[in-house]
Protein backbone atom coordinates (compact mmCIF):
# COMPACT_ATOMS: atom_id res chain seq x y z
CA UNK A 1 0.00 0.00 0.00
CA UNK A 2 2.74 2.38 1.04
CA UNK A 3 4.81 1.56 -2.04
CA UNK A 4 1.81 2.01 -4.22
CA UNK A 5 1.23 5.43 -2.74
CA UNK A 6 4.86 6.49 -3.25
CA UNK A 7 4.66 5.13 -6.78
CA UNK A 8 1.55 7.13 -7.57
CA UNK A 9 2.95 10.20 -5.95
CA UNK A 10 6.13 10.12 -8.01
CA UNK A 11 3.98 9.62 -11.07
CA UNK A 12 2.12 12.75 -10.18
CA UNK A 13 5.37 14.64 -9.84
CA UNK A 14 6.64 13.47 -13.19
CA UNK A 15 3.32 14.39 -14.70
CA UNK A 16 3.69 17.92 -13.38
CA UNK A 17 7.30 18.30 -14.43
CA UNK A 18 6.68 17.46 -18.07
CA UNK A 19 4.03 20.11 -18.51
CA UNK A 20 5.83 23.05 -20.02
CA UNK A 21 4.96 26.49 -18.86
CA UNK A 22 3.83 28.44 -21.88
CA UNK A 23 5.36 31.70 -22.97
CA UNK A 24 3.31 34.44 -21.34
CA UNK A 25 5.20 37.47 -22.68
CA UNK A 26 2.42 38.39 -25.14
CA UNK A 27 -0.11 38.13 -22.34
CA UNK A 28 1.94 40.30 -20.03
CA UNK A 29 2.42 42.89 -22.75
CA UNK A 30 -1.33 43.10 -23.30
CA UNK A 31 -2.09 42.95 -19.53
CA UNK A 32 -5.86 42.88 -20.07
CA UNK A 33 -8.18 44.23 -17.38
CA UNK A 34 -11.42 43.40 -19.14
CA UNK A 35 -12.62 40.37 -21.09
CA UNK A 36 -15.43 40.28 -23.62
CA UNK A 37 -17.02 36.84 -23.79
CA UNK A 38 -18.69 36.32 -27.16
CA UNK A 39 -21.16 33.54 -28.05
CA UNK A 40 -19.31 30.26 -28.58
CA UNK A 41 -18.58 28.58 -31.89
CA UNK A 42 -20.61 25.40 -31.98
CA UNK A 43 -19.13 22.26 -33.54
CA UNK A 44 -21.74 20.00 -31.97
CA UNK A 45 -25.25 18.99 -32.98
CA UNK A 46 -26.84 20.58 -29.93
CA UNK A 47 -28.12 23.97 -31.08
CA UNK A 48 -28.69 25.16 -27.52
CA UNK A 49 -25.15 24.44 -26.32
CA UNK A 50 -23.68 27.93 -27.09
CA UNK A 51 -26.09 29.91 -24.91
CA UNK A 52 -25.79 27.43 -22.08
CA UNK A 53 -22.00 27.55 -22.26
CA UNK A 54 -22.19 31.34 -22.23
CA UNK A 55 -23.88 31.33 -18.82
CA UNK A 56 -21.04 29.30 -17.28
CA UNK A 57 -18.19 31.64 -18.29
CA UNK A 58 -18.44 35.01 -16.50
CA UNK A 59 -18.28 33.84 -12.87
CA UNK A 60 -14.96 31.95 -13.04
CA UNK A 61 -13.42 34.78 -15.10
CA UNK A 62 -14.59 37.38 -12.57
CA UNK A 63 -13.24 35.17 -9.77
CA UNK A 64 -9.91 35.34 -11.55
CA UNK A 65 -9.96 39.12 -11.15
CA UNK A 66 -11.19 40.38 -14.53
CA UNK A 67 -13.94 42.75 -15.47
CA UNK A 68 -16.21 40.56 -17.58
CA UNK A 69 -18.57 42.32 -19.95
CA UNK A 70 -22.22 41.45 -19.26
CA UNK A 71 -22.80 38.38 -21.42
CA UNK A 72 -26.50 38.80 -22.09
CA UNK A 73 -26.05 42.49 -22.89
CA UNK A 74 -23.17 41.57 -25.22
CA UNK A 75 -25.34 38.96 -26.92
CA UNK A 76 -28.16 41.50 -27.28
CA UNK A 77 -25.88 44.15 -28.78
CA UNK A 78 -24.38 41.68 -31.25
CA UNK A 79 -27.86 40.54 -32.27
CA UNK A 80 -28.84 44.16 -32.92
CA UNK A 81 -25.90 44.22 -35.35
CA UNK A 82 -27.22 41.07 -37.01
CA UNK A 83 -24.62 38.83 -35.40
CA UNK A 84 -26.27 35.74 -33.95
CA UNK A 85 -23.93 32.82 -34.54
CA UNK A 86 -20.57 32.23 -32.90
CA UNK A 87 -19.14 31.28 -36.32
CA UNK A 88 -20.07 34.66 -37.80
CA UNK A 89 -18.74 36.54 -34.78
CA UNK A 90 -15.46 34.60 -34.93
CA UNK A 91 -14.86 35.86 -38.49
CA UNK A 92 -15.17 39.50 -37.45
CA UNK A 93 -11.83 41.35 -37.15
CA UNK A 94 -10.82 41.32 -33.49
CA UNK A 95 -9.85 45.04 -33.34
CA UNK A 96 -13.29 46.05 -34.70
CA UNK A 97 -15.10 43.96 -32.13
CA UNK A 98 -12.82 45.02 -29.26
CA UNK A 99 -13.24 48.67 -30.17
CA UNK A 100 -17.01 48.37 -30.35
CA UNK A 101 -17.08 47.26 -26.72
CA UNK A 102 -13.95 48.95 -25.42
CA UNK A 103 -12.61 45.53 -24.39
CA UNK A 104 -8.95 44.72 -23.66
CA UNK A 105 -9.34 41.10 -24.71
CA UNK A 106 -11.92 38.76 -26.25
CA UNK A 107 -12.50 35.18 -25.17
CA UNK A 108 -13.49 32.82 -27.96
CA UNK A 109 -14.75 29.41 -26.92
CA UNK A 110 -15.34 26.56 -29.36
CA UNK A 111 -17.58 23.73 -28.25
CA UNK A 112 -16.13 20.53 -29.69
CA UNK A 113 -18.19 18.08 -27.69
CA UNK A 114 -21.47 18.33 -25.82
CA UNK A 115 -23.03 14.93 -25.88
CA UNK A 116 -24.32 12.00 -23.90
CA UNK A 117 -23.55 8.46 -24.96
CA UNK A 118 -26.00 5.85 -23.86
CA UNK A 119 -24.98 2.35 -23.04
CA UNK A 120 -27.72 0.11 -21.68
CA UNK A 121 -27.33 0.94 -18.02
CA UNK A 122 -25.09 3.95 -17.89
CA UNK A 123 -24.56 7.22 -19.63
CA UNK A 124 -21.37 9.12 -20.23
CA UNK A 125 -21.74 12.85 -20.61
CA UNK A 126 -18.83 14.56 -22.38
CA UNK A 127 -17.94 18.18 -23.01
CA UNK A 128 -14.88 19.54 -24.75
CA UNK A 129 -13.88 23.16 -25.29
CA UNK A 130 -11.15 25.14 -27.01
CA UNK A 131 -10.42 28.44 -25.31
CA UNK A 132 -8.68 31.33 -27.06
CA UNK A 133 -8.03 34.69 -25.48
CA UNK A 134 -7.12 37.40 -28.00
CA UNK A 135 -5.85 40.88 -27.17
CA UNK A 136 -7.62 43.89 -28.68
CA UNK A 137 -4.92 44.19 -31.37
CA UNK A 138 -5.59 40.63 -32.54
CA UNK A 139 -2.64 38.88 -30.85
CA UNK A 140 -3.53 35.50 -29.37
CA UNK A 141 -2.39 35.73 -25.75
CA UNK A 142 -3.65 32.47 -24.18
CA UNK A 143 -5.08 29.19 -25.39
CA UNK A 144 -6.24 26.02 -23.72
CA UNK A 145 -8.28 22.91 -24.42
CA UNK A 146 -10.31 20.90 -21.96
CA UNK A 147 -12.29 17.71 -22.22
CA UNK A 148 -14.36 16.41 -19.33
CA UNK A 149 -16.44 13.25 -19.10
CA UNK A 150 -18.79 12.08 -16.44
CA UNK A 151 -20.53 8.78 -15.82
CA UNK A 152 -22.99 8.63 -12.96
CA UNK A 153 -21.94 6.06 -10.34
CA UNK A 154 -23.41 2.73 -11.23
CA UNK A 155 -21.47 0.33 -9.06
CA UNK A 156 -22.90 1.31 -5.73
CA UNK A 157 -24.19 -1.61 -3.75
CA UNK A 158 -24.11 -3.96 -6.70
CA UNK A 159 -26.66 -6.76 -7.08
CA UNK A 160 -30.19 -6.11 -8.20
CA UNK A 161 -30.51 -2.94 -6.12
CA UNK A 162 -27.40 -1.55 -7.80
CA UNK A 163 -28.73 -2.41 -11.23
CA UNK A 164 -32.01 -0.68 -10.57
CA UNK A 165 -30.21 2.38 -9.23
CA UNK A 166 -28.05 2.42 -12.37
CA UNK A 167 -31.11 2.13 -14.58
CA UNK A 168 -32.78 5.03 -12.81
CA UNK A 169 -29.66 7.14 -12.99
CA UNK A 170 -29.26 6.41 -16.72
CA UNK A 171 -32.90 7.27 -17.32
CA UNK A 172 -32.58 10.53 -15.49
CA UNK A 173 -29.46 11.48 -17.34
CA UNK A 174 -31.11 10.54 -20.61
CA UNK A 175 -34.07 12.79 -19.91
CA UNK A 176 -31.89 15.76 -19.05
CA UNK A 177 -28.17 15.20 -19.30
CA UNK A 178 -26.63 17.70 -16.98
CA UNK A 179 -23.84 19.38 -18.89
CA UNK A 180 -23.63 22.51 -16.79
CA UNK A 181 -21.63 21.19 -13.78
CA UNK A 182 -19.27 19.53 -16.24
CA UNK A 183 -18.79 22.75 -18.21
CA UNK A 184 -18.31 24.66 -14.96
CA UNK A 185 -15.59 22.36 -13.73
CA UNK A 186 -13.86 22.46 -17.13
CA UNK A 187 -13.71 26.28 -16.95
CA UNK A 188 -12.68 26.13 -13.31
CA UNK A 189 -9.73 23.92 -14.20
CA UNK A 190 -8.47 25.89 -17.18
CA UNK A 191 -8.91 29.35 -15.65
CA UNK A 192 -7.97 28.70 -12.04
CA UNK A 193 -5.78 25.60 -11.87
CA UNK A 194 -2.72 24.02 -13.39
CA UNK A 195 0.46 25.40 -14.90
CA UNK A 196 -1.28 27.05 -17.86
CA UNK A 197 -4.01 28.75 -15.84
CA UNK A 198 -5.10 32.24 -16.80
CA UNK A 199 -2.87 34.85 -15.11
CA UNK A 200 -4.56 36.88 -12.40
CA UNK A 201 -6.58 39.92 -13.38
CA UNK A 202 -6.48 43.35 -11.71
CA UNK A 203 -9.29 42.69 -9.22
CA UNK A 204 -7.84 39.46 -7.85
CA UNK A 205 -6.70 40.89 -4.52
CA UNK A 206 -8.56 44.15 -4.22
CA UNK A 207 -11.77 44.31 -2.31
CA UNK A 208 -13.61 44.99 -5.51
CA UNK B 1 -0.98 8.31 10.14
CA UNK B 2 0.10 11.82 9.37
CA UNK B 3 -1.12 11.43 5.81
CA UNK B 4 -4.52 10.36 7.05
CA UNK B 5 -4.88 13.77 8.68
CA UNK B 6 -3.11 15.85 6.09
CA UNK B 7 -5.05 14.49 3.13
CA UNK B 8 -8.56 15.33 4.36
CA UNK B 9 -7.31 18.75 5.44
CA UNK B 10 -5.86 19.36 2.02
CA UNK B 11 -9.00 18.12 0.30
CA UNK B 12 -11.13 20.36 2.47
CA UNK B 13 -8.95 23.33 1.63
CA UNK B 14 -9.19 22.72 -2.10
CA UNK B 15 -12.94 22.28 -1.82
CA UNK B 16 -13.30 25.54 0.05
CA UNK B 17 -11.08 27.13 -2.58
CA UNK B 18 -13.33 25.86 -5.35
CA UNK B 19 -16.56 26.91 -3.79
CA UNK B 20 -15.41 30.39 -2.94
CA UNK B 21 -16.80 33.12 -5.12
CA UNK B 22 -15.25 36.53 -5.16
CA UNK B 23 -18.64 38.18 -5.46
CA UNK B 24 -22.15 37.39 -4.41
CA UNK B 25 -23.90 36.51 -7.70
CA UNK B 26 -27.00 35.12 -6.07
CA UNK B 27 -27.71 32.60 -8.83
CA UNK B 28 -27.23 34.96 -11.80
CA UNK B 29 -25.82 32.15 -13.96
CA UNK B 30 -28.65 29.78 -13.08
CA UNK B 31 -31.26 32.50 -13.68
CA UNK B 32 -29.79 33.29 -17.08
CA UNK B 33 -29.64 29.59 -17.97
CA UNK B 34 -33.31 29.21 -17.07
CA UNK B 35 -34.19 32.28 -19.15
CA UNK B 36 -32.35 30.90 -22.20
CA UNK B 37 -34.05 27.55 -21.72
CA UNK B 38 -37.51 29.05 -21.29
CA UNK B 39 -38.04 32.69 -22.37
CA UNK B 40 -40.93 32.94 -19.91
CA UNK B 41 -38.31 32.95 -17.17
CA UNK B 42 -36.91 36.34 -18.27
CA UNK B 43 -39.24 38.14 -15.87
CA UNK B 44 -38.00 35.93 -13.03
CA UNK B 45 -34.41 36.79 -13.99
CA UNK B 46 -35.22 40.50 -13.98
CA UNK B 47 -36.82 40.30 -10.54
CA UNK B 48 -33.90 38.26 -9.21
CA UNK B 49 -31.31 40.73 -10.53
CA UNK B 50 -33.24 43.67 -9.10
CA UNK B 51 -33.46 41.99 -5.70
CA UNK B 52 -29.78 41.01 -5.75
CA UNK B 53 -28.65 44.52 -6.61
CA UNK B 54 -30.93 46.15 -4.04
CA UNK B 55 -29.75 43.78 -1.31
CA UNK B 56 -26.04 44.19 -2.15
CA UNK B 57 -26.34 47.98 -2.22
CA UNK B 58 -28.15 47.96 1.10
CA UNK B 59 -25.38 45.89 2.67
CA UNK B 60 -22.76 48.08 0.98
CA UNK B 61 -21.31 45.10 -0.85
CA UNK B 62 -19.80 45.15 -4.32
CA UNK B 63 -22.25 44.39 -7.12
CA UNK B 64 -20.50 41.82 -9.39
CA UNK B 65 -19.19 43.02 -12.77
CA UNK B 66 -21.89 43.24 -15.41
CA UNK B 67 -24.92 42.83 -13.18
CA UNK B 68 -26.08 46.46 -13.36
CA UNK B 69 -25.80 46.39 -17.15
CA UNK B 70 -27.64 43.08 -17.43
CA UNK B 71 -30.55 44.52 -15.49
CA UNK B 72 -30.41 47.67 -17.64
CA UNK B 73 -30.69 45.58 -20.81
CA UNK B 74 -33.70 43.68 -19.44
CA UNK B 75 -35.39 47.04 -18.77
CA UNK B 76 -34.48 48.20 -22.25
CA UNK B 77 -36.06 45.09 -23.77
CA UNK B 78 -39.34 45.89 -22.06
CA UNK B 79 -39.13 49.49 -23.32
CA UNK B 80 -38.16 51.19 -20.06
CA UNK B 81 -35.45 53.49 -21.43
CA UNK B 82 -35.06 55.59 -18.27
CA UNK B 83 -34.35 52.59 -16.07
CA UNK B 84 -32.04 51.12 -18.70
CA UNK B 85 -29.99 54.34 -18.73
CA UNK B 86 -30.00 54.46 -14.93
CA UNK B 87 -28.46 51.00 -14.60
CA UNK B 88 -26.02 51.48 -17.50
CA UNK B 89 -24.76 54.58 -15.68
CA UNK B 90 -24.40 52.56 -12.47
CA UNK B 91 -22.34 49.94 -14.30
CA UNK B 92 -20.11 52.66 -15.75
CA UNK B 93 -19.55 54.30 -12.36
CA UNK B 94 -18.83 50.99 -10.61
CA UNK B 95 -16.51 49.52 -13.26
CA UNK B 96 -14.27 51.90 -15.26
CA UNK B 97 -13.58 49.11 -17.81
CA UNK B 98 -17.19 49.37 -18.95
CA UNK B 99 -17.10 53.13 -19.52
CA UNK B 100 -16.75 53.09 -23.34
CA UNK B 101 -19.60 50.66 -23.87
CA UNK B 102 -21.95 52.13 -21.29
CA UNK B 103 -21.48 55.66 -22.63
CA UNK B 104 -22.26 54.49 -26.16
CA UNK B 105 -25.38 52.67 -24.97
CA UNK B 106 -26.60 55.69 -22.99
CA UNK B 107 -25.91 58.05 -25.89
CA UNK B 108 -27.78 55.80 -28.31
CA UNK B 109 -30.77 55.65 -25.98
CA UNK B 110 -30.77 59.45 -25.68
CA UNK B 111 -30.80 59.95 -29.42
CA UNK B 112 -33.44 57.26 -29.84
CA UNK B 113 -35.60 59.10 -27.34
CA UNK B 114 -35.15 62.37 -29.21
CA UNK B 115 -36.25 60.73 -32.44
CA UNK B 116 -39.29 59.31 -30.69
CA UNK B 117 -40.22 62.66 -29.19
CA UNK B 118 -39.80 64.45 -32.51
CA UNK B 119 -42.03 61.95 -34.23
CA UNK B 120 -44.74 62.65 -31.66
CA UNK B 121 -44.68 66.40 -32.26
Amino acid sequence: MKYLLVFFFSFGLIGCATVQQKDMSAFNRAAPRSILVVPAVNKTLDVDAPVYVLTTLPIPLANKGYYVFPINTTKYILEQEGLYEGDRIATMPVPTLAKMFGADAILYVTINRWDAQYIILSTTVTVEFDYKLVAADGTVIWTENKKMAYSPQNNQGGGLGGLIAAAISAAMTRAAPNYIPLAQSAHQQVFLMGPNQLPDGPYITQGK
Amino acid sequence: MRLSIALPCFLLLTLVGCAQNKYNWNGYDKGLYDAYKDPNQIVALQIRLQETIDALEKEKQVVPPGLYAELGTLYLQEGNIEKAKFYYAKERDAWPESKTLMNVLIKNLDSRKQVLEKSKQ
